[in-house]
């Protein structure tokens, strides 16, 4: 499914889709990039670090237009988007 | 932003940090962050000039482990004092003092008049929680009336502290206040309190998710609904938090004054 999302992505935009990147050791669940994003393009997940914080994971990830507004809320550093052109 | 942080230390590894999940007070660090890798882009300033201060509180735990910048974790409440210091002994840096409600409004509130008052070239960021984080949830000087602490089971029957009206009236030349839910202004506003010459003070309303006992996003979301945009001389309505640039003047900066001092007799 996210193959072929990413491929339709590239399709209409020219351009790869942003790739969402979670420092498991780094995260503490709190939420607040699914919560706060924009666009919704997170969503909450039953994926575990080893402290049993509950990590979120990418939900539709054609939806990030790279505001990186989830960046500068994590107060624990944990979240990054990586563009097409970086 | 993980480049300003260190990962490993003579302890071991130091992050994740000590905070609790979802706390305000790493959206400031991180905000900060933002504010200081744009500046250090756009103006050219040295990573070496840059000088964290912070007091004790939770607000000081971001300085004692984790930066990749000089750092200082100093007393309670005399974060300003310090920061005076080390501003003499070198003009050329951008000294940043992460303060919380506590440091600043209780115990150091006579410095912080005073280093206002003064204009000293500081930026002093202020995470005001409302609570006494750190030491279980204690009533505060800035806990807002009615508001239910672990010290005051029946609501707080005190007024609070003004903290960015106190900076204003004191002398700052440039006040604002943001909250954690506004983190582009908040990095803005940073941004120019580190390129204003005089006391910037910035105030960062933010969640204590532990001892106010709810998410970090309900805390965030209220923040976001309860603030109130200043609009020139429009009235705030009650409840609400005025956020917003309080004000930004030119103002004789006092180290500048006193090396004037000195140049008379060189």
């Amino acid at each position: 499914m996210s193959l072929q999302l990413s491929a339709h992505f590239y399709w209409l935009t020219g351009k790869l889709m942003n790739k969402l990147h979670i420092h498991p050791k780094y995260c503490k669940g709190c939420q607040i990039c699914v919560e706060m994003c924009p666009k919704q393009a997170l969503k909450p997940s039953d994926k575990m670090n080893a402290k049993g914080y509950l990590l979120p994971v990418e939900d539709d990830m054609s939806r990030c237009n790279a505001c990186r507004e989830c960046e500068i809320l994590c107060p624990d550093f944990a979240i990054a988007i990586e563009t097409d052109d970086e | 932003m993980l480049k300003y942080l260190k990962e490993e230390g003579p302890m071991g590894d130091r992050l994740p940090m000590i905070l609790c999940p979802g706390c305000g007070s790493g959206q400031v660090l991180n905000a900060a962050f933002h504010a200081i890798d744009k500046i250090i882009e756009e103006d050219g300033i040295a990573k070496e000039n840059f000088v964290f201060i912070t007091g004790v509180g939770c607000s000081a735990r971001l300085t004692s482990h984790y930066l990749n910048f000089d750092s200082g974790w100093t007393i309670h409440g005399r974060t300003l004092p310090i920061a005076t210091g080390a501003l003499l002994a070198n003009p050329e840096l951008r000294i940043i003092v992460i303060t919380g409600d506590g440091d600043t409004g209780a115990i150091g509130g006579n410095h912080f008049i005073h280093a206002c008052r003064r204009n000293i070239d500081l930026t002093i960021l202020c995470i005001n929680n409302g609570l006494y984080g750190m030491t279980g949830g204690q009533v505060a000087p800035t806990t807002g009336i009615g508001l239910k602490t672990s010290t005051t089971p029946y609501g707080n029957t005190e007024e609070s502290f003004d903290l960015s009206k106190m900076a204003e009236t004191a002398g700052a030349t440039y006040v604002a206040r943001w909250t954690t839910a506004h983190p582009r202004q908040t990095v803005r506003a940073i941004m120019k309190g580190v390129r204003k010459k005089g006391t910037a003070f910035i105030e960062i309303m933010s969640q204590c998710p532990v001892h106010w006992k709810e998410t970090p996003v309900d805390m965030l979301k209220a923040l976001k609904k309860n603030s109130v945009r200043l609009k020139g001389d429009e009235a705030v309505p009650n409840g609400k938090i005025p956020i917003g640039e309080f004000c930004n003047i030119e103002k004789p900066e006092w180290i500048e004054s006193y090396q004037k001092v000195i140049d008379q007799f060189n």
